[in-house]
């Protein structure tokens, strides 16, 4: 199964009477997408600004970020299970506007624990130097809904839209000819020449069951996830739009952008290259609401691992806040027990800074943990020039000064595996 | 810059055991290993007062002693308080770690001291400061000295101070963050390897081992028992009357269910963020379970169903804040003599 990624970087947006792709500069017509966004009747309307690395800008609160990519006719459809055919991702060449993303604002805060501001994409100044998303060019998208909208359909219509316009945008690039490909296959893996490299896999959760999904949520091929076990995905298809993250995350969050540009998963795919690995395959798992439901999906994954994938090691990261450490370590335990070797990437949950409150769990053989931090970072930020946002309060509420915390700093503290950010024990 | 260095009564040269119930004595200048110190921090670096004091004195009246020994250091406008180092002497420590502490919070300058890792004035401590490692040989003592003097000197200067293993300070149980070069996606991949391939690595945190805590002995005739019901699911009375945080909460609550056989959704509402309420809105009993214990207390199953639940959040809440109220409502259970909680979380 191959996947082959050409790419096309992009140094600049601008907005123009039609959408084409000028070499490094990706021209876009407002218009084109306005009516794209409108076939949706959930849309009143919807605005762009463009936001670029460096500029004094804040946006927020951001429902998520998409790379434009659009897949090339004869493989794997764009979005399969949201905008096309629920057939398998991962198949022939996916054009990329590498530099890009495509960004939704949301309407509401969403008031939970990441508070009024939610998520928060900060251009310039402290925050931005250790953001993956400060250095894209940004067509900030602001969608306007009704009041009355139910939630769940506010919420699809943002999701859908948003591939939407990501998949319309790098449709320019199609016939255009890409700055280089990349290749993404794991041929050759069962080859006597690698036989004596470790097998590696990785095992992500999707979904936190701590909440219902919303009514006809997508996240995996279009589904919600509810009944859902754990199950085995080519790497490809995590990149290439199978699938796409919950409406609601927490601690630092995870976005479109880094399942497209999974961290974990090319770090994986570049290691199976250069000959240090085998990367054995994924699974895809959720985390749990209760213990019977826990042990049952845990037992699971660790099945598919060890007897499906036949892994050596495995890699494990979580979706969501502390209840997933819970299916993330009990995974990781079992996994120990099959003599699977792993390695767990754990989010801050210390709100009191003591190596005590930092895990929880306490499993010896669970000993090779990444942690990123997050709970001692914060930044004063600055009044802006300009901030985006879909309405004057919450323009008011982003405005400036305030303390921005790394958590809230879309991208910071990302929980897909891009942060840079780690707790030092001292 | 002006030091106080406080030394028990063998390195102070009083003498050995037989000494140790003496009381606190101040020195002009530094004593014993006082005089390395200074010689190690260079500069003008002066031991002004050298405070000295029995072991078992210091532990027997720690708290008269401790305000002594913080006014003598305030006479001699010190910059710098230098306690030992105490490798592994025990009560030593304990004295030496209290003595820091306070002189660090009443007085706000650095204080620097020294153990070895098992002296339980270590374990008592370690948050609080900066405690070199000093092992346990006290023929170390120049060297231990030196780490204390870069130390010691890094907080006079307010120079960021590294890891443990850097500065040669025992761990404080503390976190901090860092950004560093690699993604943690790479550093997971680098990890396993190294795991897998059965080469060192360095875990980037470490779990906590807690002693347990003893069971209780059960309840002999359960039809007399006073039960307790307690949640940690943060459901409050609508309004939240005492603004019980919905995460890292610090405060929890007593309401009454004086008279009632069921809690109806639009009396309470939720202060918790990690979980789905919507089931809980429709019928608080699913969290705090009134109406089965009030069936049981009909039937005499139970002898008492106390009129009062006790709720907070539990979410995203450290020890340190569920430590106490998990000792104030036992407080509180026992004042009322409670013989059973029922304590139901999410």
């Amino acid at each position: 199964m191959q996947l082959t990624l050409a790419i096309h970087p992009i140094s600049e947006i601008r907005f123009d009477s039609k959408t084409y792709l000028n070499g490094a500069t990706l021209c876009v017509s407002k218009e084109e997408l306005r009516r794209l966004v409108l076939e949706d009747s959930s849309f009143e309307g919807v605005d762009f600004e463009i936001a670029r690395p460096g500029e004094s800008l804040r946006a927020g609160p951001v429902f998520d970020i998409v790379e434009p990519r659009a897949k090339e006719p004869g493989g794997s459809p764009d979005w399969p299970g949201i905008l096309g055919a629920p057939e398998t991702a991962g198949v022939g060449t996916t054009h990329v506007l590498q530099g890009a993303g495509v960004t939704l604002l949301r309407e509401q805060s969403t008031g939970d624990s990441r508070g009024a501001v939610g998520y928060v994409l900060e251009m310039s100044g402290a925050p931005a130097e250790n953001c993956p998303y400060a250095s894209l060019n940004h067509l900030i998208t602001i969608p306007h809904t009704p009041p009355g909208l139910p939630e769940h359909s506010r919420q699809r219509a943002y999701r859908v839209a948003q591939l939407k316009i990501a998949v319309y945008l790098a449709r320019a690039a199609l016939d255009a000819t890409p700055a280089r490909t990349e290749i993404l296959d794991l041929a050759g893996a069962n080859g006597e020449d690698r036989a004596g490299l470790p097998r590696v896999a990785y095992v992500g959760q999707i979904f936190s069951r701590q909440r219902k999904p919303q009514l006809d949520e997508p996240i995996l091929y279009g589904t919600d996830t509810d009944g859902m076990l754990p199950v085995v995905l080519h790497p490809n298809e995590w990149l290439d739009g199978a699938v796409a993250p919950s409406y609601h995350c927490s601690l630092g969050g995870a976005e479109t952008y880094f399942y497209q540009n999974h961290p974990v998963i090319m770090e994986l795919y570049r290691r199976h290259q250069t000959k240090e690995l085998n990367f054995a395959g994924t699974v895809a798992t959720i985390a749990s609401a209760n213990n019977f439901d826990r042990e049952r999906n845990c037992h699971f994954a660790a099945n598919l691992v060890k007897w499906a994938l036949k892994a050596d090691a495995a890699i494990l990261t979580k979706f969501g806040g502390g209840v997933p450490h819970t299916d993330l370590s009990e995974t990781a335990r079992l996994l120990e027990a099959m003599g699977i070797r792993t390695t767990v990437q754990v989010t801050d949950l210390a709100r009191d800074r003591r190596v005590e409150s930092a895990l929880l769990f306490n499993f010896p053989e669970v000993n090779a943990i990444i942690c990123i931090g997050g709970n001692s970072t914060s930044w004063k930020v600055p009044r802006v020039e300009r901030v985006i946002a879909a309405n004057s309060g919450l323009a008011e509420v982003l405005a400036g000064p305030f303390e921005l915390e790394s958590l809230n700093a879309v991208g910071v503290a990302n929980q897909q595996g891009a942060s840079r950010l780690r707790a030092m024990v001292y | 810059m002006r030091i106080v260095h406080y030394l028990n009564q063998f390195f102070g040269g009083l003498g050995g055991e037989e000494r140790a119930g003496t009381p606190l004595e101040v020195r002009e200048g530094a004593l014993g290993p006082g005089k390395l110190l200074e010689q190690l921090l260079g500069g003008d670096a002066k031991v002004v007062t050298t405070l000295i004091c029995g072991d078992n004195h210091a532990v027997e009246n720690q708290d008269a002693m401790v305000a002594d020994a913080i006014e003598k250091v305030r006479q001699a406008e010190a910059d710098l308080f230098v306690a030992g180092p105490c490798f592994q002497a025990g009560r030593y420590g304990m004295a030496a770690g209290a003595l820091c502490s306070a002189v660090q919070s009443k007085l706000s300058i650095p204080v620097i001291t020294g153990m070895a890792d098992e002296n339980p004035g270590a374990d008592l401590y370690r948050e609080f400061l900066y405690i070199v490692d000093s092992g346990t040989n006290a023929a170390r003592m120049r060297e231990v000295f030196m780490t204390m003097a870069n130390l010691a000197r890094k907080m006079m200067s307010k120079t960021p101070i590294g890891s443990p293993k850097e500065e040669g300070y025992l761990t404080r149980g503390l976190i901090r963050d860092q950004f560093v070069e690699k993604t943690a996606g790479e550093r997971l991949v680098d990890m396993v390897l190294a795991k897998v391939k059965g080469e060192l690595f360095e875990s980037e945190m470490v779990p906590t081992a807690f002693a347990p805590v003893p069971m209780p002995p059960s309840i002999k005739d359960l039809t007399k028992a006073k039960i307790m019901l307690i949640t940690d699911g943060g459901l409050v009375p609508k309004g939240n009357p005492d603004k019980i945080q919905g995460s890292v909460a610090t405060r929890w609550g007593s309401y009454s269910i004086d008279g009632c056989d069921d809690l109806k959704g639009e009396d309470y509402e939720i202060s918790h963020g990690g979980y789905d309420p919507q089931f809980v809105h429709q019928d608080p009993d699913r969290l705090v379970p009134l109406d089965v214990m009030r069936q049981l207390e009909k039937e005499g199953v139970i002898g008492e169903l106390y009129d009062e639940f006790l709720s907070t959040s539990g979410l995203a809440n450290p020890l340190s804040n569920t430590r106490r109220m998990g000792r104030e409502m036992a407080a509180k259970a026992k004042q009322l003599g409670i013989d059973a909680i029922i304590l139901t979380s999410t």
